[in-house]
């Protein structure tokens, strides 16, 4: 007898109990697709965190932190300024250096009218406007002009909008940042990304600052590599530059942004590997729904078996007639799933701007697990019947 | 065709063990037509059981075509069965999802025949049991003659050279008792070999030859008598 044949005698029996048939995939079916939801969201999770910390710009920071011998031989060196011009200039000429984005973030007391407010005044130079694509909602960004010139001009980010001015127009008003006036030519989204705080800030060209405010020490410093495999090269040129024009020994540092990156993901790995075995125990119970049902299926077709035994049925066809009708059950059940698991990431990405990925490892998964509860839990019944007596099957009412 | 030597079988009920059958010794030549009477509890169900290779002798040896049928496992017993021999029912045993002419596929399914041809075939054995009109009908939506036919049909569709009949007209009204046995003696003038088991004397009256099971034992009929007879 062909696997045709059985699946065909399957189907015809799933389908002559529909409600039953319904009922006990369910559990299947709520297993599925609840572990593809979880591993969904759980990978777009882990992606999303992971663009959100190296960004998608491959840049990669320089820090300093120096040593404990170098504090202790000069108390006063946090107060040195830890990158220079000289030093924005040598680096800009590092093989594989695409830009020096250098900026200084300062607390400073700004001001329209009555309001005030204290927010971090970013001096930055110009490749950080090209390397961090800042989202303008209102006016303009800083242009190449404002930064050859040194214009008193300023973008200002929407939370500072909303405490100055009240969230009205503030393009082309001037504010006071320390006693200086500067314009403003623009304003800038209010950031959605899963790590940004909604800080008031005001971005100001470095040379401008340099005009206002005096000396400007850029306390942040990163570089844009040509070429995304080129970052680790690429940083640890600079710092080998860095720290031989300082005369430091291992001071100057890049952060590995992917080695963070990785670690979160694999925090994120673990919790989608324990939500998706929790999940996993449900389609085990669902499994043990389909049993249950299965042997109840037996009992109830005890006559027929007798009928189909006496009829030249072996015990080896009966046997792949019920654990084909199990798996065809948890099959139809897994691909129920499967469709709604992808369906229900899909809504929560939608909805949650959250991104979800479903592999096909994941569906391909999916489909031989529930092939494989089908046939661990139907062997069972399916023994049961094959094992059954013809003449006692036969007699059975 | 048919040769069972000293069967004997018994049930163990509890401790205690019951012997059903007693040295039982019967031959039936290929194209006879016997009937086996008896009261019942005297153990020809057992006895048909055991000649449709439904269940096994506790010893002694059965011949089925001159193949020793007590060394058989299930799954060549099966096979038998499927091949061999075409059973009919008191009760049809008809499985009541399936239409008419699926009932009558069903064997071949077994036997591995292919979608066509089974069609075919079951379509020309309900033919022959003037049913085809009636091919696409649930057993539910014929009559107790009809689905008796349909079971005939099935027992007949793989060819068979053995029909048993455990009471065929057990649950039908005389009229239709005699259309059924004269379906039942058409197919043994054609050559196949049927045993009936039935307690009727008219259903008997059929067959050529008439064994009689008593406690166990054959009263009349076994070989050495139906010699003399």
């Amino acid at each position: 007898m062909s696997i045709v044949e059985n699946i065909r005698m399957a189907f015809s029996s799933v389908l002559a109990h529909k409600m039953r048939s319904i009922l006990t995939m369910l559990g299947i079916i709520i297993g599925v697709a609840s572990v593809i939801v979880v591993v969904a969201i759980g990978q777009g999770g882990e992606q999303m965190i992971k663009s959100e910390i190296t960004g998608s710009s491959n840049t990669i920071e320089v820090y300093y932190e120096p040593s404990e011998e170098e504090i202790q031989s000069d108390p006063n060196i946090y107060e040195q300024p830890a990158f220079t011009e000289e030093d924005l200039t040598a680096l800009s000429k590092v093989a594989g250096v695409k830009n020096v984005v250098a900026s200084s973030s300062t607390q400073m007391k700004t001001q329209y009218r009555d309001k005030q407010s204290d927010s971090a005044i970013n001096a930055v130079n110009e490749a950080y406007i090209d390397v961090n694509a800042l989202e303008i909602a209102k006016g303009r960004m800083l242009n190449s002009t404002d930064f050859l010139s040194g214009n008193r001009v300023g973008v200002i980010s929407n939370e500072l909008n909303e405490e100055l001015f009240k969230n009205k127009n503030a393009l082309g008003k001037v504010i006071w940042i320390k006693g200086q006036p500067f314009e403003v030519v623009g304003v800038t989204k209010k950031q959605t990304g899963l790590l940004s705080f909604g800080m008031t800030e005001v971005y100001i060209p470095d040379n401008t600052y340099r005009s206002s405010f005096g000396k400007l020490e850029y306390s942040t410093l990163s570089l844009q590599a040509e070429d995304a495999n080129q970052l680790k090269q690429v940083g640890n040129h600079a710092t080998d530059l860095l720290n031989a024009l300082h005369k430091t020994e291992d001071s100057y540092q890049v952060n590995n942004l992917e080695e963070v990156a990785d670690s979160i993901g694999s925090i994120t790995k673990i919790m989608t590997t324990i939500i998706g075995s929790i999940a996993g125990i449900s389609l085990l119970v669902g499994g043990i729904g389909v049993m249950n049902i299965m042997l109840v299926s037996v009992t109830e077709r005890t006559k027929e078996i007798g009928i189909r035994k006496a009829l030249g049925a072996s015990r080896k066809q009966i046997l792949m007639q019920f654990l084909v009708e199990s798996v065809t059950l948890t099959l139809i059940g897994g691909i129920t799933g499967i469709l709604l698991g992808a369906s229900g990431a899909f809504l929560v990405s939608f909805f949650a701007g959250w991104p979800s990925l479903i592999s096909w490892q994941v569906v391909l998964g999916g489909v031989l697990f529930s092939m494989t509860i089908g046939i661990i839990f139907g062997m069972l019944p399916a023994n049961k019947a094959a094992k059954l007596d013809p003449i006692e099957a036969l007699r059975y009412e | 065709m048919i040769k069972l030597s000293n069967i004997y079988k018994s049930y163990h009920i509890g401790k205690e063990e019951v012997p059903i059958l007693k040295n039982i010794n019967i031959e039936i030549k290929g194209g006879e037509f016997v009937a086996i009477m008896g009261p019942s509890g005297s153990g020809k169900s057992t006895l048909m059981n055991i000649i449709g290779c439904l269940d096994r002798a506790s010893s002694g040896v059965y011949l089925l075509n001159e193949q020793e049928i007590s060394t058989y496992s299930d799954e060549q017993l099966a096979k038998v069965r499927n091949v061999n021999i075409g059973f009919v029912f008191q009760q049809f045993q008809l499985l009541p999802r399936m239409s008419a002419v699926e009932n009558v596929e069903l064997p071949m399914i077994y036997a591995g025949v292919s979608r066509k041809e089974r069609r075919e075939r079951a379509e020309e054995a309900l033919r022959k049991m003037g049913l085809i009109e009636r091919m696409k009908h649930l057993p539910s939506e014929l009559s107790g003659g009809q689905k008796q036919r349909v079971a005939i049909a099935r027992a007949i569709v793989n060819n068979p050279n053995l029909i048993l009949a455990d009471e065929p007209t057990g649950a039908l009204d005389t009229n239709t008792s005699t259309s059924i046995m004269e379906q039942i003696s058409a197919l043994n003038l054609d050559g196949t070999t049927v045993a009936v088991i039935t307690h009727e004397p008219e259903v008997a009256a059929y067959a050529s030859r008439t064994i009689v099971v008593r406690d166990g034992k054959i009263l009349i009929g076994d070989e050495k008598e139906s010699d003399n007879l």
